[in-house]
């Protein structure tokens, strides 16, 4: 191995640590296990109980799932992956642009996604389920009168195409 | 713990030395992670675009995902969150098998590293089950709207589990997006399982410690806890919210 390696200090050897270390570092890490465990069984309790749609408080408790989830990442990359023993320049390298394109993502998302959720937008996209639902709503015996100029327009330009 | 210590800019930039003070193997393995997750995070991102398109018809996770094996009743979540446990248990075992890698315990590596992969193998097994109730749904089904072929019209009908153009449970894109990014992620799973049977067996047969370190059991741990960290936020993102 030796006569493959130049000047630099050996790395691979840095992280090697005494049987009493080891004790301590087993320790932090049964803790972050079982604070990642409570924090899973606490989601699951309050996902199932939670009310369905259109519930006011939805909003916090979608923010709190994520804030929750983010705080287990943390746990992971910063404790088992030991990014939070890496020196600095190794944290930066590793976190800055990543978080960088994530946030513009999520920030394209919420714009673009508000926009062809619109009614008038979702249409063009798919048809079929629309319909179905409408359809659902109207009643299964009044197939006729449920389909509306709407249903007629888009069969004709199905036809077009 | 801290193996690494600060160290002045200067210093650390002025060659002759490594500034991120880690070796060539593990911050390739960093930067194969990152490229990666920006992987995951494209499909979480578009996923939640979609979602959003569709908020009241996009289905709700307890009311597909209420099987549990062995058991008649539904239990919604209960055996994701079973899944979610053993992934997290797989990691803290592998995190140990990493720490005793450091000690050079070759005999406390081994059983770890035994049990990481056990973990891993039982995750993939289960995802292979709930894809499979996914697929077959319920007894009930739902009613559809189906391309006919032959006709060339939609034709309504009754619709059990999924598949990529239709499901009962809400819009197609709902399967689709479950299909891919699950998918995705038990392969990494799998080829995780595969890469820690590898290293597994380097381990029995003494490569590191011949080697003198056992620093590739800390980069196939970075892997695996990187499965870990995506399962965590596909957890999220498609079963809670």
């Amino acid at each position: 191995m030796s006569e493959f390696h130049d000047d630099y200090p050996q790395y691979e050897l840095m992280a090697n640590h005494s049987e009493e270390e080891g004790k301590k570092i087993r320790r932090t890490l049964w803790n972050v296990f079982w604070i990642m465990l409570a924090i899973t069984i606490v989601e699951l309790i309050i996902g199932a109980m939670a009310p369905g749609q259109g519930w006011s408080g939805a909003f916090w408790l979608k923010a709190l799932f994520i804030g929750l989830t983010i705080v287990k990442a943390g746990f992971i990359v910063m404790a088992f992956m030991h990014l939070g023993h890496e020196v600095k320049f190794m944290k930066y390298v590793v976190l800055l642009p990543y978080t960088v394109f994530m946030l513009y993502g999520i920030f394209v998302i919420l714009n673009e996604g508000t926009y062809s959720g619109d009614p008038q937008n979702k249409v063009k996209m798919e048809p079929t389920f629309i319909k179905q639902q409408e359809k659902l709503k109207a009643g299964h015996g009044h197939h006729d009168a449920a389909a509306t100029e709407g249903h007629k327009e888009e069969h004709k330009e199905e036809a077009h195409h | 713990m801290s193996h690494s210590t600060e160290i002045d800019s200067k210093e650390a930039w002025g060659g002759g030395q490594s500034p991120f003070r880690v070796s060539y193997g593990k911050m390739m393995m960093w930067f194969f992670l990152i490229s990666d997750a920006l992987t995951f995070g494209g499909l979480l991102v578009s996923y939640g675009f979609i979602r959003h398109k569709w908020p009241a018809e996009w289905p709700k996770a307890e009311n597909v995902f209420t099987h549990f094996p062995f058991v008649e009743q539904h239990l919604p979540l209960a055996y994701v969150g079973l899944m979610t446990f053993i992934l997290i248990m797989s990691s803290v075992t592998m995190v140990l098998a990493v720490e005793a890698g450091h000690r050079n315990d070759k005999k406390k590596v081994i059983v770890w590293m035994f049990w990481t992969i056990v973990g891993g193998a039982t995750f993939v097994g289960s995802q292979a089950w709930e894809w499979y109730h996914f697929i077959h749904g319920t007894a009930e089904g739902a009613l559809r709207q189906v391309w006919d072929m032959e006709t060339g019209k939609y034709v309504e009908q009754v619709v059990h589990g999924a598949n990529m153009t239709v499901n009962e449970y809400g819009p197609a894109q709902f399967a689709n997006y479950f299909f891919f990014i699950t998918g995705f992620h038990g392969f990494h799973v799998f080829s995780g399982v595969i890469i820690n049977l590898i290293i597994f067996l380097n381990v029995i047969k003494g490569t590191y410690e011949r080697r003198g370190h056992y620093e590739m059991i800390e980069k196939v741990g970075l892997y695996w806890h990187f499965v870990d960290l995506v399962w965590v936020f596909v957890f999220t993102f498609f079963y809670l919210l």
